[in-house]
Order: structure tokens, then C-alpha cells, then sequence
């Protein structure tokens, strides 16, 4: 909040058509100390109040063409206008008027025939209550200036955590990938890529970090900078899957409030047909034959940074020109399905077998439409991301 | 689904009843409840899970920390009991590698590796 810099005079606006009645007010509230307006007409007056924003508006009932009623709901119905306070003045204060007026937008009442320590009340108590609408309206202005500065800084983040991402297309010369990413808040905290380290050898991988929001995409982002050949190569100095998530189990510890990241990491070598892969924890990666046999390369495995002293062990499996990798989230099949139940690891599988005379793309739009069909609506309450690599060419 | 803890000693240790969620929502519960057994002393804690239906993603890290923080205060954590679901997430993260799953207090109390 920003502090009260001066001590400048409330302003009260008095809107009456009478200028005797007018001129008295006026003159005995320039008395207590306030800034005092005056208008003959409600037009005049609601000039007057779009100016100035005055703390307080004295209005009277009876006025030729706009009445006191009038210019309430006029004022109501204004959205920068509509936080005014309006004190109406009336000679008939008959519960009914009263009643009426209110009803149509005035804040208070005022008798003609009040005496003046009413009059002094009744102008210091709409002050007051304009004085905390217009705190209320500063501060409520502040906090959506800061939300959206903060939105702007998310926004940004975000772009930097895509621009990570591997664009769909061609790898190398006879291999595709496509992908999908949808991250479940602004910032999402999984990430993949895929590199080729040669004409024949790729490496790729698939990590999510535990927990949402900002701390995990850094954490996600820190650890794609190890994950870069020029990191592996200083720190594990091998291309092996085994031995890369063997030493980023030492170089990421569980945070002290108990985050860690699990991951697939892969690498494909063409000319001797093998895919080489170690998983951490991360149950997100299958391999899908054109033969249609379908292997997940799952093993039971420590998530990195559980314990120190784990050594990942690299598996194969042989690779033929047709054969599609899959790494994805485990966010695409471990949420609720519209009946409740989890969709599970069968149910994509199930999806994705069903695809198999589809283009990558299309295999990896549809998987994703299918998943939102199956939870019924299209946010995924965690990060989702989907990346498919196919093998087309003839193999060495 | 909230949780709730509910702790009582044993032989050499205390048991830690869970019930509900272990779960992002429920994680200041839950570190709160086994920090303060940690720190009076205990050298081994027992979970029992009978009663907790799913852990997370949080959970898991929570379970992780949990063991490194006893390990290093020379103490140890075990497991009574996760249901089926709760057991599966666990085997895929092989948790009982850190926190050894027990199916009987007898068991967990003599540190019997009988069940996986």
C-alpha cells in the first residue's frame, strides 16, 4: 500500500437545485474543513463527480429533470462511478421515501430538518465509509497489478521452458519425432528432448520433476543443462544410459522438502540396431513394434536422489526400420477417468496399438484427444507430454 | 481425503498409524508428525499403511526423506501393511529397497525381511 502522502481536504460534492439551501451547506461544511462543489442540476452533478471523484456526494431528492433517485441509479449503473458514496437529502423522510431511495442507490439519508450535529455525523460517517472503499479499491488495484506482472513473468518462463523443446520433424535422415506438451499449470516441471550425437546415434529422454509450478520447471531446466552431450561427456564421460543416470543420482539429491525427478533416458544407436535405455522411477516409455508387439521399458527402479548409493543398470532391446519409441509423462495415464477410476497404463496402450497404421503425428494428437476423453474435460491435473520417435529408414 | 496419524510405542521404536492420503495436501501433516518422533529420540519407526488408500508423486519424496533423515540419526523406517494400490506404486518406485514392507507387527518389530 501506498503511504498517505498529504493530509489534502476531503471533497464533498453538493448537488440541490435550491441555491439558498445550496449555498448554506456548502458554506457550514467548508466550516468542518471540507473541499466543498456545488451543482444546480443532477447533469451539472454528475459532470462534477466524473472530474473530480469527490469522498462524498450530498444530493437533494426534488430536482427538475434529473431527480435524486435518478442520478442514483445513473451513478450505479457507471462502473467508475458506481463506488461513490451518496448521502441523499429530503423534507419528506418518510419511511417509505427513505426505503425507496435506498433501494435505488443512496448510501444514506439526510433530513432537511437535521440539526447540524446530525449533519456533522451523518457527512464524517460517508466519509468514512469512502475512505475505506477507496483503501479497498487501491489495494484491489495493486493486487491485480501484481498478479499480472507476475503472470507476465510466468508467461515468460514458460516460453523459456518450450523453447527448451525439440520441435516435431525430422531428426536425422530416417528418423521422425513428433510431440505433445501440455503442461498443467502456466509452467510445467517435465521436460524431453532428443539429440542426435551422430548420424547413427541419438539420445533422448523424458524427466518430471514431483510437485507443480515454478520450482520444479527450474529444477527441470537446471537438470536438461546436465542432461546437454557437452555436460554428459564432462561428467560421465559414456554415452551410457546406465551410467548418465547413475551420476545425475548423485548431482540431484531430494530436496530438503522431498522433491526429486524421475526420467527415461534412451539412446538409440541405428547401426547396430539397438535401443539402450535406463528409467529412474519413471514408468512413461514403451517401445512399439511394427510388428505390433509392444514392450514397456519399465524397470523398478529408485526415482533419482532416494538413495545415493544406487547404481541404474542399462537394458537393450534390438530396433528395426517401423519401430516407434514413445516417452510421455506418466500425467497421460495416471488420472482419474470420468467414472473415477485411473486410466491407466493398459488403456493407453490399448489406444496406441489401436493407432498403429497412423501417422506419427497423428498417433500422438489422437493418443492425446483419448485421454481427454476418457477424464472428460481437457485439463490434465498434471504436466502432460508426449514425445514419439520413429525409425523409417532402411537400418545399416 | 485428509489424514490422520495416531502414534503409540513399541518395542525399540514407535508405530505410526496413518489414515487417509499420503499425499501433497497432507505432506505438512505428515512431516510434522514423523519429525517429532524423530526428534525425541526414536531409532526405528513403523508405518502402518493398512489404512492409507493412495500416495502421490509427493508422498513417494516424502517416504524417500522420511528414511534419509532417520538413516542419518542412525534410525530406521519400515512399512506395515500397503494396500494393494499403495504397494504397486511403491514397487515401481522400489521403495522397499529404502523402507523394507513388513505384513505383520512381529516381523516388522525383529526386522525380518519375510515379505517384499
Amino acid at each position: 500500500m501506498k503511504p498517505e502522502t498529504s493530509e489534502a481536504p476531503q471533497t464533498v460534492l453538493v448537488v440541490d437545485d435550491e441555491p439558498t439551501a445550496r449555498v448554506a451547506l456548502a458554506a457550514r461544511l467548508k466550516r468542518l474543513g471540507y473541499r466543498v462543489l456545488q451543482a444546480g442540476d443532477g447533469k451539472a452533478g454528475l459532470d462534477l463527480l466524473r472530474r473530480e471523484r469527490p469522498d462524498l456526494t450530498i444530493l437533494d431528492w426534488m430536482m427538475p429533470e434529473m431527480d435524486g433517485p435518478s442520478f442514483c441509479e445513473t451513478v450505479r449503473r457507471d462502473p467508475t462511478l458506481l463506488s461513490s458514496q451518496i448521502l441523499m437529502m429530503t423534507g419528506n423522510d418518510q419511511p417509505e421515501q427513505i426505503a425507496e431511495g435506498l433501494a435505488r442507490g443512496a448510501d444514506d439519508f439526510l433530513s432537511k430538518a437535521a440539526s447540524k450535529y446530525e449533519i456533522t455525523a451523518r457527512v464524517q460517517a460517508g466519509i468514512r465509509a469512502a475512505g475505506l472503499i477507496r483503501r479497498l479499491e487501491d489495494v484491489t488495484a495493486e493486487i491485480r497489478q501484481k498478479q499480472e506482472a507476475l503472470e507476465q513473468e510466468l508467461q515468460s518462463a514458460a516460453r523459456y521452458v518450450e523453447s527448451l523443446l525439440p520441435a516435431s520433424g525430422p531428426v536425422v535422415p530416417g528418423v521422425r519425432m513428433a510431440r505433445l506438451y501440455r503442461p498443467s499449470l502456466a509452467l510445467g516441471g517435465d521436460l524431453f528432448n532428443i539429440v542426435p550425437w551422430s548420424d547413427d546415434f541419438l539420445g533422448l529422454y523424458l524427466l518430471d520433476a514431483s510437485g507443480h509450478g515454478v520450482s520444479p520447471a527450474l529444477r527441470s531446466s537446471a537438470f536438461a543443462t546436465f542432461l546437454r552431450r557437452d555436460s554428459l561427456m564432462r561428467h560421465v564421460g559414456s554415452n551410457d544410459p546406465g551410467a548418465i543416470l547413475t551420476e545425475a543420482n548423485k548431482q540431484f539429491p531430494l530436496t530438503e522438502r522431498g522433491h526429486y525427478f524421475t526420467i527415461v533416458f534412451a539412446s538409440l544407436d541405428l547401426r547396430c540396431r539397438i535401443l539402450s535405455y535406463a528409467s529412474a522411477g519413471h514408468g512413461g516409455a514403451l517401445l512399439h513394434r511394427r510388428s505390433g508387439e509392444v514392450c514397456w521399458l519399465a524397470q523398478p527402479n529408485l526415482p533419482l536422489g532416494f538413495d545415493p548409493s544406487t547404481t541404474y543398470v542399462t537394458a537393450t532391446l534390438p530396433i528395426e526400420p517401423g519401430d516407434r519409441v514413445y516417452l510421455l509423462s506418466d500425467g497421460l495415464y495416471e488420472f482419474p477417468a470420468a467414472n473415477g477410476e485411473l486410466w491407466g497404463q493398459e488403456r493407453l496402450e490399448t489406444t496406441i496399438r489401436a493407432l498403429a497404421q497412423q501417422p506419427l503425428e497423428t498417433v500422438i494428437a489422437e493418443t492425446i484427444a483419448e485421454a481427454v476423453r476418457a477424464q472428460g474435460h481437457e485439463q490434465f491435473p498434471d504436466d502432460v507430454a508426449l514425445m514419439g520417435v520413429e525409425i523409417e529408414r532402411e537400418l545399416g | 481425503m485428509a489424514m490422520q496419524t495416531k502414534e503409540r510405542p513399541v518395542p525399540n521404536g514407535v508405530m505410526l498409524e496413518l489414515t487417509g492420503d499420503l499425499t501433497y495436501a497432507n505432506r505438512e501433516q505428515f512431516k510434522t508428525a514423523v519429525e517429532s518422533i524423530r526428534q525425541k529420540g526414536c531409532r526405528h519407526l513403523i508405518l502402518n499403511m493398512a489404512d492409507v488408500r493412495f500416495v502421490d508423486s509427493s508422498g513417494l519424496g516424502l517416504l524417500a526423506l522420511v528414511s534419509q533423515n532417520f538413516k542419518l540419526s542412525q534410525g530406521k523406517v519400515s512399512m506395515l501393511k500397503p494396500q494393494s494400490y499403495v504397494r504397486e506404486i511403491m514397487s515401481l518406485a522400489n521403495i522397499q529397497k529404502l523402507i523394507p514392507v513388513y505384513e505383520n507387527e512381529q516381523d516388522a518389530l525383529a526386522g525380518q525381511p519375510k515379505a517384499a
